[in-house]
């Protein structure tokens, strides 16, 4: 992985910038020490540009700023060091991170050892308020699916619900579905309803297989809904739902069906949709 | 005109002093680490207080269009517990490379004991290796001599003079800090010690040249105008407009610039107010403010 980030560096950052990564990591790598890990890891800023953004070959990487890059590349040479050491100083940056530093952190979880010890900070990180730190966790990130319990999972679940964040993003969205969560989704939405508000039609993706008689009602709703993005998500809903207790909604929606049939519309095509509009415009 | 206030604590003042300073042309600010009145006495409220500076602070300035930076150090006051300082030396270098920090500071002497020559000489070392500029407190209690004791220290430590700006001086100090090759800033307080007048007498006599023009607002009695309200003063009085510049931007700018994490870019892009990023949901923002009322009284005496 380091490879791939240098690599992606080369291409967008200068040289002397690249050629100071590669001197802290060998120097990192060969004498660990706390002092110098720190002036590099922040330093970064004096030598990459935030503005820029990376391409590469790896798709996790693809948009990320040169600062998230280069740091994610110190990482990993922390990770190898022994478990103390490591605890040590992952927390001690943490704990004093600016934004951009926090976001470097959560994006490297996922390649680092001893990720059973990082779980809280994950779910302390998802607290924040400032939605690219609860981005670099949730979003595109294996961490939570593979570690968090479902309470944490439901939290992560139901705040990017609430602060209108592209689900189709979050791995493992289908895999860990439960019935606490399908509930939860519920009060959320007859909430929004009662203050007038929308609630994400992606978030009815979670209650797939946990169709109790109110969210059959829901989903009822939702398929008789003026709004297409709506009704596409109810006809997912019902198109995946093997109780057939949704049987019935399958004629109102028999055009999005058909869509689905041949391809046309799929969480994923409804999430990418949601995703330019929240750009736009927040759905509440 | 807008106006660089290289030395001013946000953390005690209200978003009312954000929108008059703003309105008044402060493009952009220094927050440097200092003494908060009430003693800490654990480390953790430094490792706090040094992330409101890089985070909450810098976003609430943001909020207001206005560029933060900050001086990241240990204060003489606090640097006689020598427990606590040791701890706090643990801690700095976590900070004094991030983005946005432009210097160690404000460090110096306030009684000028044993304990504060020892974090004060630790400091200039770690700004070195850094290669960091160094925001300097003068004690305000003897202070002349302790003003030369402090650039007699930096020098030996081996700091260059060039890198080092010398903070609350006066007619007493201000001859040796130019002479010494020191950048020369001036605290305009109101009622006590400097007021704006002596300040424009101050450069009738010296010039311009590594002269810095700041408000040191904190939770005393203090201006966040005072920056913009001196400018108004030295025009009156006939200062040129280049030479008003020059110690209410582009020196402090210069001297903190070598820092490499402060340019004149950083604001000269920005959009405008930027109140939706980053803190989701938390707008600062409400009804406008009277500058005019604010600005109408500019002498501070
Ligand atoms: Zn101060």
């Amino acid at each position: 992985m380091r490879d791939t980030l240098l690599a992606a560096l080369s291409a967008s950052a200068s040289a002397d910038a690249v050629s100071w990564l590669r001197g802290q990591i060998s120097e990192l790598s060969e004498n660990f020490e706390k002092h110098p890990f720190y002036y590099a890891f922040s330093g970064v800023s004096r030598r990459f540009d935030k503005a820029a953004t990376i391409q590469s070959e790896n798709e996790t990487i693809v948009g990320w700023d040169e600062f998230r890059t280069a740091r994610v590349a110190l990482l990993l040479v922390l990770a190898e060091k022994d478990k103390d050491t490591f605890l040590e100083s992952f927390s001690a940056v943490l704990n004093t991170a600016d934004i951009r530093e926090q976001i470097a952190l959560f994006s490297a979880l996922r390649w680092m050892r001893h990720q059973e010890d990082l779980v809280e900070s994950a779910v302390d990180g998802l607290r924040s308020n400032i939605v690219d730190i609860y981005d670099s966790i949730a979003l595109d990130n294996p961490f939570p699916q593979e570690h968090f319990t479902d309470e944490a999972w439901n939290q992560m679940v139901l705040k990017a619900i609430f602060i209108s964040r592209p689900l189709h993003r979050i791995h493992g969205i289908e895999a860990r579905r439960n019935q606490a969560l399908a509930e939860a989704i519920s009060d959320l939405a007859h909430e929004r309803w009662a203050a007038g508000r929308l609630i994400t039609p992606e978030a009815w993706r979670s209650c797939i297989g946990f169709i109790d008689e109110r969210i059959a009602g829901d989903i009822a709703k939702m398929a008789e809904s003026e709004n297409p993005d709506d009704r596409a998500a109810a006809a997912l809903v019902v198109a995946e739902e093997e109780s057939g207790k949704l049987e019935s909604r399958k004629t109102t929606l028999a055009d999005e069906l058909s869509k689905i049939e041949i391809g046309d519309l799929s969480w994923k095509s409804l999430g990418q949709e949601m995703e330019d509009k929240i750009i736009r415009k927040s759905l509440t | 005109m807008r106006f660089f206030d290289s030395h001013v604590h946000m953390v005690s003042r209200t978003t009312d002093d954000y929108q008059r300073m703003a309105a008044a042309g402060v493009a952009a600010i220094i927050e440097p680490s200092f003494w908060q009145g009430q003693p800490r006495t654990e480390v953790g409220t430094f490792k706090d207080y040094f992330n409101s500076l890089i985070g909450f602070e810098r976003f609430r300035a943001s909020q207001f269009g206005i560029k933060h930076y900050c001086t990241i150090g240990l204060n003489p006051k606090e640097a006689n517990n020598e427990k606590l300082a040791e701890a706090v030396m643990e801690l700095m270098p976590l900070y004094i490379c991030k983005e946005g920090v432009v210097g160690i500071g404000e460090i110096g002497y306030d009684d000028q004991s044993k304990m504060e020559e020892k974090y004060l000489i630790r400091q200039a070392e770690m700004a070195l290796e850094a290669d960091l500029p160094i925001q300097i407190h003068t004690p305000h209690r003897d202070k002349k001599k302790g003003t030369n004791r402090t650039m007699d220290v930096l020098v030996d430590v081996g700091v260059s003079p060039d890198k080092v700006i010398i903070d609350h001086n006066n007619e007493e100090t201000v001859k040796e800090v130019l002479d010494r090759g020191f950048w020369a800033a001036f605290t305009i307080y109101p009622h006590t010690k400097l007021g704006n007048e002596r300040m424009v007498d101050l450069m009738l006599e010296y010039g311009a040249e590594k002269i810095v023009v700041d408000s040191a607002a904190d939770w005393g009695i203090s201006d966040p105008l005072a920056v913009p309200k001196t400018a108004a003063l030295m025009k009156e009085r006939g200062v040129t407009i280049e030479e008003i510049e020059k110690v209410t931007y582009h020196n402090p700018l210069a001297a903190y610039g070598q820092s490499g994490q402060v340019e004149e870019s950083d604001w000269e892009d920005h959009e405008g107010i930027d109140a939706t990023a980053l803190f989701e949901g938390n707008t600062l923002f409400r009804g406008g403010q009277d500058i005019d009322e604010a600005m109408s009284q500019y002498l501070i005496e």
